[in-house]
């Protein structure tokens, strides 16, 4: 494009974008239109990714397509394999979009639509994506290797091994809120709990096809398997409604979770290829196809926001959802589509492997990251288009509904008992009251944007068929983390423990396997179990804690991309990473502080446990152990952090002062075989 | 677009083209690509080291030890 052209372009999609910020930041009292919320998304991505991310693949990174990448280098054509930056993206896409970036942003619309999209839209284009940018390009130079093994080389042994204790406590956390996610929405819900327990039949059926009847026919058993699910999801209709059947699949949360652990555990046992390997793929379809369908949806029906740009509880603290003011509470409730440190983890993995050009990885770190941060804007959308009375009736139980009622009916968030059992009607349910945990309410959002979307097609509007497949499509993927989370959470415990015991290590083994399957699954099965019975609703304490661990992995992630940087000789660009780590350590900190000593019982989890000393309550001595549990946790992850931190700052005045030398260990440099265009 | 001719060319050009899709989708998907991995041998001049059931097993097992993030 012409130099003028050019600028006269971004120039009008800056100006565009700014706009659309302008008119949701003053707009009060009015509704406002999800196509501004679109249009200020977009802008910013696109000069986030033409201006930023050019100036870190160029002036920061220096990134070479001299330079043969690891995918060139070690080409085996399994692992290692240099592929279509396109493809890649997409390959990349799919594995770092899961259920975070959806109910994250749902649980933040608490404070309104504000807050969380300008979080979700400057924190990728200034944290999230630097931080998968960076870490998938200091993998790419040093062969592909894990965020475990560049901390403990780049930064010092004790660093390598805070991060693996680091994505080990994540795992547990992460697991057990996810998994309550689910719990909360199949509770007493007889045709989603019938469709997801229909899923397990079709996987083990998709296993066999594809790896013993026609071996590697992924596409065929996925498209047998999709038939089926379609076929579970319309059956699951007719299930519920029987007086005889319904029962067989309407189970409290406690039952619930005891079985989601039995799944947890088989799952993690059994061979990847039986229930793991089938639940992956047909997840990723259905996720990628879902996303997909959303935004055109959204973008046909461009919906009204119904919650206002910020509520009360921005500054009260005393949410319904969750208990905390905005700051910091909004920053460590949304990881996943702003900032997410399990990102580290696949930009480490196998993306690294696959990348044929150096710079191609601005796209698929960058660009990739952006792309998930959009899925979240689509959330809180669909979140916000709900009447803020049904938001908030369905996110929270009535303990924590009754302390906020005031503040409630004075914003005019009020919602009568027959508009929410008339809705449960709509979507078949037989309630919709305290579904906490933002996959409900998510889902209601959907099939809202769905059904009108049918109906301006001139179709039916099927409420309880697309409520009952948003559940469909949120369990399911939820319930793939699930299976690869429990089995690597076993792999990281049998490497741990194999340490002092070798024999434990072999992955083969299967005492190992079944004792360290156990403990994990009892680790976050823990956690889940009192998430379910918790009187405030498990999500106030349990998410988060998960946010929390997340923002802590991040944190060690741009402490190894600061440090590279710095070793690089690029000090004078450490601010990249620099700025959003010193962001995510007071974000973290604060609320960590919070979260333990805060004298409000809702917030604090002392103030909680000194609240009930003397009660009455038969199950007193145990919600007091699990606050205090709950502060050891917090207590743990703040301690990791400041670790890591000194740590960091150490190496990083050493070299700088000069009183250690810079060792980068970087790969060699080999000459790419691909033509470069020079 | 070039048109295909009597000869059979405008046939094999589609049937490459397919193949061509089919490994896009697979390597997007994160599928096995057993056809793929025998042209990766072919072009690196050495006879494969895996049959198809073997490759299957293998990538299936490694894809078990992957990252799926939140």
């Amino acid at each position: 494009m012409q130099p003028l052209a050019s600028l006269l372009v971004w120039s009008g999609i800056s100006v565009l974008g700014a706009a659309a910020f302008g008119v949701l930041a003053l707009s009060r009292g009015e509704t406002v239109n999800a196509a501004w919320l679109l249009t200020a998304a977009v802008c910013t991505y696109a000069v986030g990714y033409r201006f930023y991310s050019k100036f870190l693949a160029s002036r920061v990174f220096g990134l070479d397509d001299r330079r043969a990448t690891p995918a060139e280098r070690f080409n085996n054509g399994r692992d290692f394999v240099p592929t279509n930056k396109w493809v890649l993206f997409g390959h990349h896409f799919a594995a770092i979009a899961g259920a975070g970036p959806l109910v994250g942003p749902v649980l933040a619309a608490q404070f309104g639509f504000l807050p969380g999209t300008l979080w979700l839209v400057i924190g990728v284009v200034l944290g999230g994506a630097v931080q998968d940018f960076v870490i998938l390009f200091c993998s790419l130079r040093r062969d592909g290797k894990s965020l475990g093994q560049m901390a403990k080389e780049e930064v010092n042994p004790a660093a390598g091994a805070t991060a693996m204790l680091a994505v080990l406590f994540i795992m547990i956390i992460l697991l057990a809120v996810l998994a309550l996610i689910v719990v909360n929405a199949l509770k007493a819900s007889p045709w989603g709990l019938f469709t997801i327990a229909c899923t397990i039949p079709i996987a083990l059926l998709m296993g066999w096809w594809m790896k013993r009847w026609r071996p590697g026919s992924v596409g065929e058993a996925s498209a047998v398997g999709a038939v089926l699910l379609l076929g579970a999801l319309v059956a699951g209709g007719w299930v519920a409604g029987q007086p005889h059947l319904a029962p067989l699949f309407t189970h409290s949360a406690t039952a619930l979770t005891w079985m989601m652990m039995g799944y947890g555990f088989i799952a993690s046992v059994l061979p990847v290829w039986m229930l793991l390997c089938p639940r992956d793929y047909l997840s990723t379809f259905l996720k990628i196809a879902t996303i997909l369908v959303l935004a055109i949806a959204i973008l046909v029906i461009l919906p009204p926001l119904r919650m206002p740009a910020l509520t009360p509880f921005a500054s009260l603290g005393e949410g319904p959802v969750f208990a905390g003011k905005l700051f910091p509470f909004a920053f460590i409730t949304i990881a996943c589509g702003a900032i997410s440190g399990f990102h580290s983890l696949v930009a480490s993995g196998t993306t690294p492997k696959m990348i044929a050009r150096e710079s191609d990885a601005r796209l698929i770190g960058y660009g990739g990251m952006l792309m998930e941060s959009f899925v979240g804007v689509m959330a809180m959308i669909a979140a916000c288009t709900l009447e803020p009375g049904v938001y908030f009736a369905m996110n929270t139980t009535p303990a924590a509904l009754a302390q906020a009622s005031q503040v409630l009916g004075q914003a005019g968030f009020v919602v009568t008992p027959e508009f929410m059992r008339e809705l449960a009607a709509r979507m078949g349910e037989t309630t919709l009251l305290a579904r906490s945990g933002g996959a409900p309410s998510l889902a209601v959002g959907i099939a809202q944007i769905f059904a009108g979307a049918t109906s301006v097609l001139g179709g039916k509007t099927l409420d309880a068929l697309w409520y009952h497949f948003a559940i469909m499509f949120e369990a399911l993927f939820i319930l793939t983390t699930i299976d690869t989370g429990t089995r690597v959470g076993r792999f990281m415990l049998q490497e741990i423990v194999g340490h002092v015991w070798p024999r434990f290590a072999e992955t083969s083994w299967y005492p190992s396997v079944i004792a360290s399957s156990a403990l994990v699954v009892a680790g976050w099965g823990y956690f889940l179990y009192q998430g379910v019975v918790d009187p405030l609703g498990g999500i106030n304490s349990l998410w988060p804690l998960f946010g929390i661990s997340n923002q802590l992995l991040a944190a060690v992630a741009l402490c190894v991309g600061t440090t590279i940087l710095i070793k690089m000789g690029r000090g004078r660009f450490a601010w990249v990473t620099a700025a959003p780590l010193a962001w995510l350590v007071t974000v973290t900190m604060t609320a960590g502080w919070q979260k333990v000593f805060s004298a409000d019982p809702r917030l604090g989890f002392l103030a909680h446990a000194a609240s009930l000393a003397g009660s009455a309550n038969p199950d007193t001595a145990r919600l007091i152990f699990n606050d205090r549990l709950n502060t050891f946790v917090a207590l743990l992850f703040m301690t990791i952090v400041t670790v890591l931190i000194v740590t960091s700052l150490r190496e990083w005045w050493l070299v700088l002062s000069r009183r250690k030398t810079a060792v980068v260990h970087e790969a060699p440099y080999v000459e790419t075989g691909y033509a470069t265009g020079d | 677009m070039r048109r295909g001719t009597d000869d059979g060319t405008g046939r094999q050009s589609a049937a490459e083209g397919g193949r061509a899709w089919r490994h896009v989708l697979r390597r997007m998907f994160g599928m096995p690509d057993y056809e793929a991995y025998l042209e990766h041998c072919r072009a690196a001049g050495h006879p494969p080291t895996l049959d198809e059931r073997e490759y299957v097993a293998e990538f299936f097992e490694s894809k078990g030890k992957g990252v799926r993030c939140c």
